[in-house]
């Protein structure tokens, strides 16, 4: 999984075991600081509901591990949680990530999304949604900005691109082995 | 012409066995479970890995407007429902309901 927007550069690897939980690597460059971080990321499925025409997840999500720039290396960690809803015609989510790295950064951040898809496909096709993401970071001044974005999604490819209205471009892809 | 007449019988009887040939057709059973949860073609590629692992299996075909899966058998092969409800989980969704032909 590749990700990137205003705020970082993020390359996730996973793998899961089960349907429960997935662990894996996270390695990510934090624009901020200009450090990197590399953590041991484990993503936890706690809660699913799943209805005839609908699902919605709860996760928690946490890492452990180190950042650094040029000059000092600190431990880092991080936790949130993760939720959403959808059907073959809307989503919406909602996630927040408390991450920590002593010196280097920390920073508490919510992000939330509606979407909207535009045609429902049948299985194998293009699948196509229109999202609006709203982002809100606790600790800086410019902290509230919207990106809206167009998810693709064909197999096993995902990909999502997008604008933020207020800094710059999201590119976002996931490719399931 | 006696010479032609000859001719084309000997190629009928060299082709004609090619189109006599019935096609082998496996005849597989399908078996219809109804999934809850099955609302996203990403998400949903775990059922075909997951299907994927077991020798009786020809292939799935996944439906999104009916939220079923179908299952292609191999012939003489046939899968437990309990086999089948646990590998339904283990690929993050409930069995609602299994329909056997």
């Amino acid at each position: 999984m590749l990700m990137n927007d205003v705020d970082a550069n993020s390359l996730h690897v996973h793998y899961s075991p089960t349907a429960k939980y997935s662990v894996g690597w996270r390695h990510e460059y934090l624009r901020g600081p200009e450090a990197h971080a590399d953590t041991l990321a484990l993503n936890y499925l706690a809660k699913r509901w799943n209805m005839p025409a609908a699902q919605a997840n709860l996760y928690i999500k946490s890492g452990l591990g180190v950042a650094y720039d040029g000059d000092n290396t600190d431990p880092a960690a991080y936790t949130g949680l993760a939720t959403d809803w959808e059907n073959r015609r809307f989503f919406t989510s909602y996630e927040n990530r408390l991450f920590w790295a002593d010196d280097t950064d920390k920073f508490i951040k919510h992000k939330a999304r509606v979407g909207v898809a535009p045609y429902e496909g049948d299985y194998g096709d293009v699948h196509t949604w229109v999202m609006l993401q709203a982002d809100y970071d606790a600790g800086q001044d410019d902290s509230f900005s919207l990106t809206p974005l167009v998810r693709l999604f064909k197999g096993p490819d995902l990909f999502e691109a997008g604008y933020n209205l207020d800094k710059g471009i999201l590119l976002n892809y996931v490719h399931r082995f | 012409m006696r010479k032609f007449i000859l001719t084309l019988t000997a190629l009928g009887f060299l082709y004609a066995p090619a189109y006599a040939k019935t096609p082998t057709e496996t005849i597989t059973q399908d078996i219809i479970v109804k999934v809850n949860g099955l609302v996203c073609d990403f998400c949903a590629r775990a059922l075909e890995k997951v299907f994927s692992k077991r020798e009786e299996v020809n292939g799935i075909h996944v439906d999104l407007d009916t939220h079923q899966v179908s299952i292609d058998l191999k012939e003489g092969s046939d899968i437990p429902d309990e086999d089948i409800k646990n590998m339904i989980n283990d690929s993050g969704y409930n069995v609602r309901e299994i329909i056997r032909d």
